[in-house]
């Protein structure tokens, strides 16, 4: 096995691909320049694993419980977030789209796949593809009613296109019959969907105590 | 317009309100050279090797033949091998070279 | 405005914002080559400004051809209905489009 640096990052167990190939050539020949590090790479997918709509989830069941906390997200999402714990290592900032009775948001990027991956890890591939992205600014209830959900005429819809530095996440309306619920067991209804704006959070039963 | 002018007014990714089939749900687990891509992307952008916006406009730049034939992360490695050759931070031949060394590891090393 | 903005102050190039909130703006229309932030079915619409986004920042289309640092400006949420976008838009006259785009792709009206 060779040492330090030189270490293969992955040893593929299918038959690699000529843009695994090409992906690997790339990182080794970069790493050959000193223009990259192999350990920078490691710790970068350790980041991007770590990211996951738990996070997210995690941050709208504080929103809930804690009005304070609400406000200082609404008023900079990137902020309220790294309270959390939760670093944004790149320039985006985060703008919080707060659902109410009158105001259903929805987010896309028609252009690409901006996504606010820091704090909801990397999109679906749904997303990133073209019914999605070219649906969503254009039809956005009947985009909506294929994911199963229907928004009331009389409720707004506010779809918002990521074009540059803001990415967006939303924050769903707490449902009903969760009054007594603790944030950890609010988290565990917060769905990805939910804060893409594509599905909404359910009524809960009361629980037997 | 004529179609050769719509081809370069309007980028292939430009998609917002074209008509479009219905949502395919299915999505599928990042393979490891996929996420090993993202990150690769993401710290060339920290160095500023490669931003993320350069990053876009070299997908942008395969085309939309290729656009529609490649998956996701094979579109940025392609793209980013253009860029980091315009750059002049590496050379077609070198990469090729490289390429043909790790093909043959690879190859080495499944056979162990 | 605050009133303890101390006075006698001189702004950068790009510091103070071009638009308001509240400001109507309309989309300009031009079609670059090679790259662009600003879609297609925005261009020529009119919009509202709902918020200036700080700080300002480089201009991404020139980002996308390696320019890393430059003259800065701002980026702004511009709100536009739906029914301004698509003719024959069937969902709700309220439904709306927020869209974050460069000072210089904004006109006054």
């Amino acid at each position: 096995m060779h040492s330090h640096d030189h270490t293969p990052i992955n040893v593929p167990d299918v038959e690699p691909g000529y843009y695994e190939i090409m992906e690997t050539a790339m990182r080794e020949l970069l790493a050959e320049k000193g223009l990259i590090q192999p350990a920078e790479i490691r710790r970068q997918i350790e980041v991007l694993d770590s990211r996951t709509p738990q996070l997210g989830a995690k941050v709208v069941a504080r929103a809930w419980v804690d009005p304070d906390f609400r406000a200082r997200l609404l008023a900079n999402g990137r902020s309220a977030c790294e309270e959390l714990g939760i670093t944004f290592y790149d320039d985006t900032q985060l703008i919080v789209l707060e659902n109410t009775r009158d105001i259903h948001n929805l987010i896309v990027c028609t252009l690409c796949s901006c996504y606010p991956r820091p704090v909801l890890g990397l999109p679906p591939d749904w997303y990133k593809q073209k019914p999605y992205r070219a649906r969503a600014v254009r039809e956005p209830r009947n985009v909506l009613a294929e994911f199963g959900t229907v928004i009331p005429e009389d409720v707004e819809i506010r779809v918002s296109d990521s074009t540059a530095m803001v990415r967006y996440l939303v924050l769903p309306q707490r449902p009903n019959g969760t009054d007594t619920w603790s944030e950890e067991e609010l988290a565990l209804l917060v769905t990805r969907d939910a804060m893409i704006g594509v599905a909404t959070i359910e009524a809960q039963e009361r629980k037997v105590q | 317009m004529t179609p050769s002018e719509a081809f370069v007014k309007r980028l292939p990714n430009d998609i917002g309100g074209l008509s479009a089939d219905r949502i395919d749900r299915a999505d599928h687990e990042l393979q490891p050279w996929e996420k090993r891509c993202h990150a690769l992307a993401d710290v060339l952008d920290f160095h500023k090797i490669l931003n993320t916006e350069e990053k876009r406009r070299g997908v942008e730049a395969l085309g939309t033949e290729i656009i529609g034939k490649l998956s996701y992360y094979e579109r940025w490695v392609a793209a980013f091998a253009n860029i980091l050759f315009q750059k002049q931070v590496l050379t077609p031949e070198e990469l090729a070279s490289k390429m043909d060394e790790v093909s043959a590891r690879f190859k080495r090393e499944s056979e162990l | 405005m605050k009133s303890d903005t101390l006075p006698g102050i001189v702004k950068a190039d790009g510091e103070q914002p071009v638009f308001s909130v509240g400001e109507r703006v309309a989309i300009s229309v031009r079609f670059p080559v090679g790259h662009y932030r600003a879609p297609q079915y925005i261009r020529g619409k009119n919009g509202v400004i709902e918020a200036v986004m700080e700080p300002p920042a480089v201009n991404n289309e020139e980002e996308g051809f390696g320019r890393n640092a430059g003259r800065k400006r701002h980026y702004y949420r511009v709100a536009i209905p739906l029914s301004d976008l698509w003719p024959g838009y069937g969902g709700s006259v309220a439904d709306g489009l927020r869209i974050e785009v460069y000072e210089n792709w904004l006109e006054r009206i």
